[in-house]
């Protein structure tokens, strides 16, 4: 047996693949304890995390008003029991020294940080001025007011106010900027998202997804529990989910899409395929058998294109192929190449050739739980424009809109109105997005910023006004219906009452609904025909209430007594009482739930999982509207994807750590504790020649900017590669953990677009690298 | 009265490190890399890109074994250490005086001075956090999202940790220098 280091000192010494380094630092926080421990009192409040955007349940403990414990909720099916570390980590968000605390305004020159503490009239008046100006200069052209959302929840209710009742077009959030592509192949190609179902398969291909380090409940979980599962990554770099899996298979970044294809050569031209749901399911087979055998996408071709050895191909899909119940992992990630949307829909139809559709193991599509929309009174403005970010865009989502499409239009002067005033909420998009500088342009052509936020972050520092929202853990959200599968409701309670001057967003929209009910509603009745026709034929007080002008009427009643009428109408008082006490109900879950051994549970029978419903849909090969705009309406691929590096310059990939997914936890102390900052890994081998080793500072550049950063030699990643991870490099000093440490990908990262979903394409950025002297 | 000791099923360990900030969380522990009391272990995966040998890269959670022959306790010159009714060795800070006798006995390294009281400190199973108020798991037990940690009284037949060392195989640390550790290691 290999020899296990497990010496807490040699663990110090360690490598940077822990990314810890010993430090004398003390601690920042105040030490909860002192030397002797009494108990004190405590109540368990269930609760849903928010530190990413996976959604998992808590107990949080609280004694004498304070947070002292964040506890795994046994009760929900999605996060089976479990928190990560950043969920350990929710109470340090909470009790962050630097959080955002009051309401503030800007006095110094945009970006330099100098603001000044108001009260939250104070603050709204100042909005008010502002976006009356901006309005009346553009006519009542809603959607010259442009507002973004970073955060999976209460995303309906933020749309609500200002998309239906402010009347904004323009409504962007992080799916250009993450998965969209993948939600836009799985729809269009057999017409719903699906769910995996990775507890049930006994061979998964995983291609890029990194389920180790980038959690995703239940399936990081369910893989691992999976005994008899056979696992391959197929990843440029070794993760840890290539170290945990059967067979690690290192591809070019941005082939997958060949290797795919190779897998489908394969399969129609040995007859792998599953014929019978083939025949009963599939539109257009015999024109994507054609197409595919015709442009010869052999395993020989595709180990020149992925770097994959074709003997090696061959077997992974003959063995995928001859599983009982395969599973091509679709995955939750960002967007990787330009080819992603076929890449992803050849991943499906590989699913569909296989007959991993509708069935256990393969893509379910199960039965969510459904929760009825609460209606509200929209005004219609004659005069708001339409959106324009999805110009040029095959597909595009109107609940995502493209973050680049948007931003190149405004900056070239192409966008048929001007946009000036922007609400920006937990959306960090002075990191979170290729070419930074870019981002920075576009938010100086504005008249007005509003950052709804938790922390000072990179993009609060660029505001005119600054609203505090609370935490997750401050505040009652609406009732949120999960997965399929094995479907529930979760609710999350309130734990703590907002710290300092913070607010929940509906308060804070409240109340700035309530100041700017009548000003707006009197600059529409300046500029708004139709709402002059309807004031003339029934009156103003009519006009107002009938047209649904009361900006704030959504919140009338509070959350909670929201959520109390909406679950006991639909599913019964004894859901509601079961959302409250344990932060999670479905149907006879007190009959379902079970602890089977050591804090595992199971949650439903297995004879009432949703493994197969009764559905009609189409698997689609060949889409008629990708053709008609110039786009390849099956699977292909094209010379200008190969992968090629240039001398001396190696590919930048991205990606992350499950101590940070996301930037909005850059200042977390707990986490900060156990990864320090990002750091380059670069192949060993070049690393040595280039007399870099570990720990060396070095300069990255790409065509549109340079960082520094700490070097990790590693023989985890190809010559040709280097990575580093998302979340880190903040420039605001406001965050005293954050700023200055590691680099941010997005400074180099060029902005590159695929034209299906508009989405933000991460590894196409060559970069070169130089040791800095010191 | 409970004999307690925990099973690792360390091969599901994805070295998240829920587990570690769990523990600070529940215990109170100082920041630092230097501040844990426990910790995952891991090394360099061996061979050269792609050829890499997946199986020589394990993750490997440790931190006080808890030994029935606890080679801190015997050379502790103030009793300070001791074991206590449930088997747990445990750390009196009143008694403590610095003196890193037992930091230099313990053959696991799982001992760090605490800077608050100046005294040593190490896992205790969470006895004065989570078994005080009567709960049944430890802190890093129970927020492990791959289940890799077994926790429970060693002399009660029907507990899990008893049946999963009956029915499945596991190994010690350092079994050789006889202290007799009360954390196993599943294979």
């Amino acid at each position: 047996m290999k020899k296990i280091e497990i010496s807490r000192r040699k663990f110090l010494q360690g490598s940077v693949a822990l990314c810890v380094y010993a430090t004398s630092s003390p601690a920042t926080i105040i030490p909860k304890k002192t030397t002797k421990t009494t108990i004190t009192e405590a109540t368990n409040i269930p609760y849903l995390c928010n530190m990413c955007r996976n959604k998992c349940a808590g107990f949080a403990r609280v004694e004498d008003g304070v947070v002292t414990k964040l506890n795994p909720n046994q009760y929900f099916p999605k996060s089976r029991n479990m928190l990560c570390p950043k969920g350990n980590a929710g109470i340090d968000a909470i009790y962050d020294k630097d959080r955002l605390k009051y309401p503030l305004i800007r006095i110094g020159k945009r970006g330099d940080g100098k603001y000044k503490r108001v009260t939250w009239d104070e603050a709204n008046e100042h909005i008010k001025d502002k976006l009356v100006k901006i309005f009346n200069e553009q006519k009542d052209n809603r959607s010259t007011l442009a507002y973004c959302n970073g955060e999976g929840f209460n995303k309906n209710e933020y749309i609500k106010f200002f998309g239906g009742k402010i009347g904004s077009a323009n409504f962007l959030d992080e799916g250009s900027i993450c998965l969209n592509t993948k939600l836009g192949a799985t729809i269009l190609t057999i017409g719903d998202i699906g769910e995996p179902d990775i507890a049930g398969s006994d061979f998964v291909i995983m291609a890029g997804a990194n389920r180790y380090e980038s959690l995703i409940t239940p399936d990081s979980i369910d893989m691992i529990k999976a005994d008899k599962q056979k696992l391959v990554v197929i990843e440029p770099r070794c993760t840890v989910t290539a170290i945990k899996a059967d067979e690690w298979l290192a591809i070019n970044p941005g082939t997958d899409l060949a290797l795919c294809l190779a897998m489908i050569y394969i399969t129609l031209k040995d007859e792998l395929y599953n014929k019978e749901y083939v025949k009963k399911q599939f539109d257009d087979f015999d024109k994507l058998k054609e197409h595919i055998l015709k442009n010869n996408y052999t395993s020989t071709w595709a180990e020149s294109k992925t770097n994959i050895p074709a003997k090696k191909i061959e077997k992974l899909t003959k063995d995928f192929f001859t599983a009982s119940r395969p599973l091509f992992y679709l995955g939750r990630r960002s967007v990787w190449a330009k080819n992603d949307f076929q890449f992803r829909r050849a991943m499906v139809l590989i699913n569909a050739l296989a007959g991993s559709i509708n069935t256990k193991g393969g893509i379910i599509f199960g039965k969510p739980l459904k929760l009825p929309n609460e209606e509200i009174n929209q005004p219609f403005y004659s005069n708001a424009q339409g959106r324009f970010d999805l110009d040029g865009i095959v597909y595009g989502s109107s609940k995502a809109g493209s973050w680049l499409n948007f931003r190149e239009k405004l900056l070239n002067g192409s966008a048929p109105y001007p946009v000036k005033a922007m609400f920006i909420r937990k959306h960090n998009l002075m990191q979170n997005m290729p070419n930074i500088k870019k981002t920075k342009k576009m938010l100086e052509m504005m008249d007005l910023i509003v950052v709804l936020d938790t922390m000072p972050s990179d993009t609060a520092m660029m505001a005119d006004v600054i609203l505090p929202e609370c935490t997750y853990l401050e505040r009652e959200d609406m009732v949120v219906s999960f997965n399929r599968l094995e479907p529930s409701l979760a609710l999350r309670n309130q734990v703590l009452k907002p710290l300092y001057e913070s607010k929940s967003m509906q308060d804070i929209l409240k109340g700035l609904g309530q100041k700017l009910t009548i000003p707006l509603f009197e600059l529409s009745m300046k500029h708004d025909e139709e709402l002059q026709e309807s004031i003339e034929e029934m009156g103003k007080l009519e006009a107002f209430e009938d047209g649904g002008y009361n900006l704030s009427e959504l919140y009338k009643q509070d959350i909670s007594t929201r959520n109390k009428i909406l679950i006991s109408k639909t599913f019964g008082e004894k859901a509601y009482t079961s959302l409250k006490e344990k932060g999670v109900w479905y149907p006879n879950m007190e009959k379902y739930h079970k602890e089977v051994f050591n804090n595992s549970y199971v949650y439903y029978p297995e004879d009432r999982k949703f493994y197969t419903v009764n559905k009609k849909y189409r698997v689609k090969c060949h889409i008629d509207k990708l053709n008609k705009h110039g786009y390849d309406a099956m699977p292909t691929w094209r010379d200008s994807y190969d992968f090629k590096v240039p001398d001396k310059s190696f590919r930048l990939i991205t990606g992350r750590y499950v101590m940070f997914t996301q930037s909005a936890t850059a200042n977390n102390i707990m986490l900060r504790d156990i990864m320090k900052t990002n750091h380059i890994w670069i192949n060993n081998t070049v690393a040595k020649n280039l007399n870099i080793i570990e720990g060396d500072r070095v300069e990255v550049k790409s065509n549109i900017g340079k960082v520094e950063i700490l070097a990790y030699p590693t023989n985890k990643i190809a010559p040709s590669v280097v990575f580093f991870s998302h979340g880190f490099g903040s420039n605001s000093d406001e965050l005293e953990q954050a700023f200055g440490n590691g680099a941010n990908d997005n400074q180099l990262i060029e902005d590159k677009m695929e034209n299906i979903y508009g989405c933000a394409v991460m590894n196409e950025t060559d970069v070169q690298i130089r040791k800095i002297r010191t | 009265m409970a004999r307690y000791g925990m099973a690792l099923d360390y091969k599901n360990c994805i070295n998240c490190k829920a587990c570690e900030t769990a523990c600070k969380e529940e215990n109170g522990i100082l920041m630092g890399a230097d501040k844990h009391r426990i910790w995952v272990g891991t090394g360099e995966i061996e061979g050269e890109y792609p050829l890499l040998d997946l199986t020589s890269n394990v993750f490997h959670p440790s931190q006080c074994q808890h030994c029935d022959d606890a080679p801190c306790e015997e050379v502790c010159p103030t009793q300070a250490t001791y074991t206590d009714e449930n088997g747990i060795v445990r750390v009196n800070i009143d008694q403590c005086i610095l003196c890193s006798y037992c930091m230099n006995a313990c053959p696991y390294d799982a001992r760090y001075v605490d800077d608050r009281t100046m005294t040593v400190d190490k896992c205790n199973f969470c006895a004065e956090t989570r078994l005080a108020r009567g709960e049944t798991t430890t802190a890093c037990q129970a927020t492990c999202p791959t289940k890799v940690r077994i926790f429970g009284d060693l002399d009660d037949p029907n507990s899990e940790i008893s049946e999963v060392l009956r029915t499945r195989e596991h190994y010690s640390l350092k079994a050789h220098l006889g202290t007799k550790p009360k954390l196993f290691y599943l294979t």
